[in-house]
């Protein structure tokens, strides 16, 4: 494996930086998110690498806003102009081998076969991900159970697996987008392939029956009793990884339009208000159990995965504390 | 800005409408609206089967979908209900021929062809319910040979609520092997037809049907289910629709689920026997 000094790592992503857009998890006096590592600034922001970003990376395929399209609405003519391509291949440095699991789910909505979305598919294809292994899980993480590898990131979304070996980085390449990137930095040490100690986690479960219990379980009693303290704040479909309803809504200046999609929560009653007043989810109850059964079930049926990698974002910033896992140990029984 | 015209539209986006424009508007009853919707090179947008949607924008107002009613060489139909306290609906009502609006599809599953082929069809809808259901009986009348008899049962709130009366009253009576019952909700002067509610009216009739294609609002498909359960019709052979919010329109954006369904996928056509199995939750 290729291998950097962790003093050095600031030369390794400037080297990048000038071939590639180079999106780094910085800290924003405690706010942790995927950023230009072109505006990490000393005093404002630092790199972040010791835990996961608080906002998951899906942000770099499906933004929080998004334009979709311009539009001119002039009397009766109307014009659309799609939004641009992208330019230039980005490298997004230090996705957890969760969140590389999450963007598998995500390909399973955004590249299938039928509708594939263009948008999703461009920032796909020109993104080299550099997926780093976590040594240190926290007491939420439980992605182990939700079959994560710890040892190996997620080879369909990672172009390149990095290992913190305490004062290095090692670096392997899965692809050949990975390879060339790699082949483009100089100054790089050599070691041989091994794997960093990893602490074992400690929330453990097993899911596979869930989907086809969980089947039953659409009247159950459970609901009330986990859906009673939930605020329906929307906290947790956004810390989501895998959470990808979106909204398509306008901004407009005069004539001229911009189509955008953001984040959608269905924690939200207007998620699924129809015209006419009709609302098939009427309260937390509802919300709450077609959440679960989203992550654990539906999408199952539909993909033969779970929805969930098991990344504790949602355990560790519910405000009330709804905890999916101590929900997916009771049905487990 | 740099304006694009519809043909630079890259057709691959789904999300992103092509430009249509409204050949001519139709008024089928006091709040019901037919659009004439063409491109602007005077093509049909889409190809839809019977069932199938299309999503309808004023892009500036909103976006939402609506079942594609009939089409012809060059159009697609689209009928809408206005709702006072829909914005786009209020909008699309208020809009003259001329006009340029978005357009994409086709969406949705639509009518299972095949199996209504070969069998004695009862339609069974109510207000604007009509408008899917149109779409496959059109169908069935331009291949008339494929299918048995057809049995139209509909209804309105009163005479002037009735959408398509032209097909109703003139066009559809005189196709062969075809019966048409009309009802409307209470007596009213000027109507020497039958008064009562479509579920009841169904009943009366008890259609000779192999095969049912139920459309309307929710009370009218909650009550006309069980008649034809009593009928004998297997729930396979009860075919009807359902509606919920959306964004997308292509199975990404969330909100249109039951279970594991789409409607706007999967759907919006579901039997009675698909329904069996799905939550209860629309």
């Amino acid at each position: 494996m290729k291998t950097v000094e962790k003093a050095k790592l600031d030369g390794f992503l400037g080297q990048l930086a000038q071939k590639y857009s180079v999106l780094v998890p910085v800290d924003y006096n405690g706010l942790t998110q995927f950023a230009p590592y072109s505006q990490v600034q000393e005093g404002v922001s630092k790199l972040y690498l010791d835990g996961n970003v608080t906002v998951s990376p899906k942000t770099v395929y499906l933004p929080q806003s998004e334009a979709m399209y311009k539009f001119r609405a002039q009397g009766k003519k109307l014009a659309i102009e799609e939004m641009p391509a992208m330019d230039k291949q980005q490298v997004v440095f230090g996705v957890r081998h969760c969140d590389t699991k999450a963007i598998q789910c995500l390909d399973k909505v955004f590249l299938d076969e039928k509708f594939e979305d263009p948008q999703y598919k461009d920032k796909r294809d020109n993104t080299i991900v550099f997926s780093l292994a976590c040594n240190n899980p926290k007491a939420t993480c439980f992605c182990e159970s939700m079959g994560v590898d710890r040892a190996h990131a997620e080879a369909s979304v990672a172009d390149v697996q990095v290992y913190d070996f305490g004062d290095t980085y090692g670096f392997v390449a899965i692809s050949d987008k990975g390879k060339a990137c790699l082949d483009a930095v100089s100054g790089l040490g050599e070691a041989a392939d091994k794997l960093p100690e990893q602490k074992p986690q400690s929330n453990k479960f097993d899911p596979s029956g869930l989907p086809a219990k969980l089947a039953g379980m659409f009247e159950d009693p459970i609901w009330d009793e986990y859906s009673f303290k939930c605020l329906n704040c929307g906290t947790c479909t956004y810390v989501c990884p895998t959470c990808h309803c979106f909204d398509i809504n306008n901004k407009i200046r005069g004539e001229v339009g911009m189509k955008m999609r953001t984040w959608d929560s269905c924690m939200f009653g207007e998620y699924t208000l129809m015209a006419g007043g009709h609302q098939p989810r009427v309260g937390k109850k509802e919300r709450v159990r077609n959440r679960f059964l989203h992550k654990l079930q539906y999408f199952n049926e539909k993909h033969d995965m779970f929805l969930c990698i098991g990344c504790g974002r949602c355990v560790a910033k519910c405000p009330v504390n709804l905890d999916i896992t101590k929900f997916a140990k009771q049905v487990i029984g | 800005m740099k304006v694009a015209s519809a043909s630079d539209v890259n057709k691959l986006n789904n999300l992103v409408p092509k430009v249509g424009v409204i050949k001519e508007i139709l008024d089928e009853t006091p709040d019901v609206k037919t659009f004439r919707i063409s491109t602007p090179e005077g093509e049909r947008p889409f190809t839809p089967m019977p069932g199938q949607l299309g999503m309808y924008s004023m892009p500036a107002v909103g976006e939402a979908m609506f079942s594609v009613t009939n089409y012809g060489e060059d159009y697609i139909d689209m009928s809408i209900k206005k709702y006072n306290d829909g914005v786009l609906t209020s909008v699309l009502h208020g809009l003259e021929a001329g006009q340029e609006v978005g357009i994409r599809g086709p969406y949705g599953n639509g009518f299972p062809i095949e199996q209504f082929k070969g069998k004695d069809i009862v339609f069974v809808a109510g207000g604007i319910g009509l408008a899917p259901v149109r779409s496959l009986i059109l169908y069935c009348m331009r291949n008339r040979e494929d299918f048995g008899k057809l049995t139209i049962i509909y209804g309105g709130r009163s005479k002037e609520d009735l959408c398509f009366k032209e097909d109703l009253f003139e066009n559809w009576p005189k196709v062969p092997n075809t019966e048409v019952f009309v009802t409307i909700d209470r007596p009213q002067e000027g109507w020497d037809g039958h008064v009562g509610f479509v579920p009841d009216y169904v009943k009366e009739i008890a259609p000779n049907a192999q095969i049912a294609a139920v459309c309307g609002p929710p009370i009218l498909i909650k009550l006309t289910l069980p008649i034809l359960s009593q009928m004998g019709l297997p729930d396979e052979e009860i075919i009807t629709t359902l509606e919920l919010r959306m964004k997308c329109g292509i199975g990404k954006c969330g909100r249109c689920n039951i279970g594991s369904s789409y409607v706007c996928l999967d759907g919006p056509v579901f039997s009675q026997a698909q329904l069996n199995n799905m939550p209860k939750e629309y």
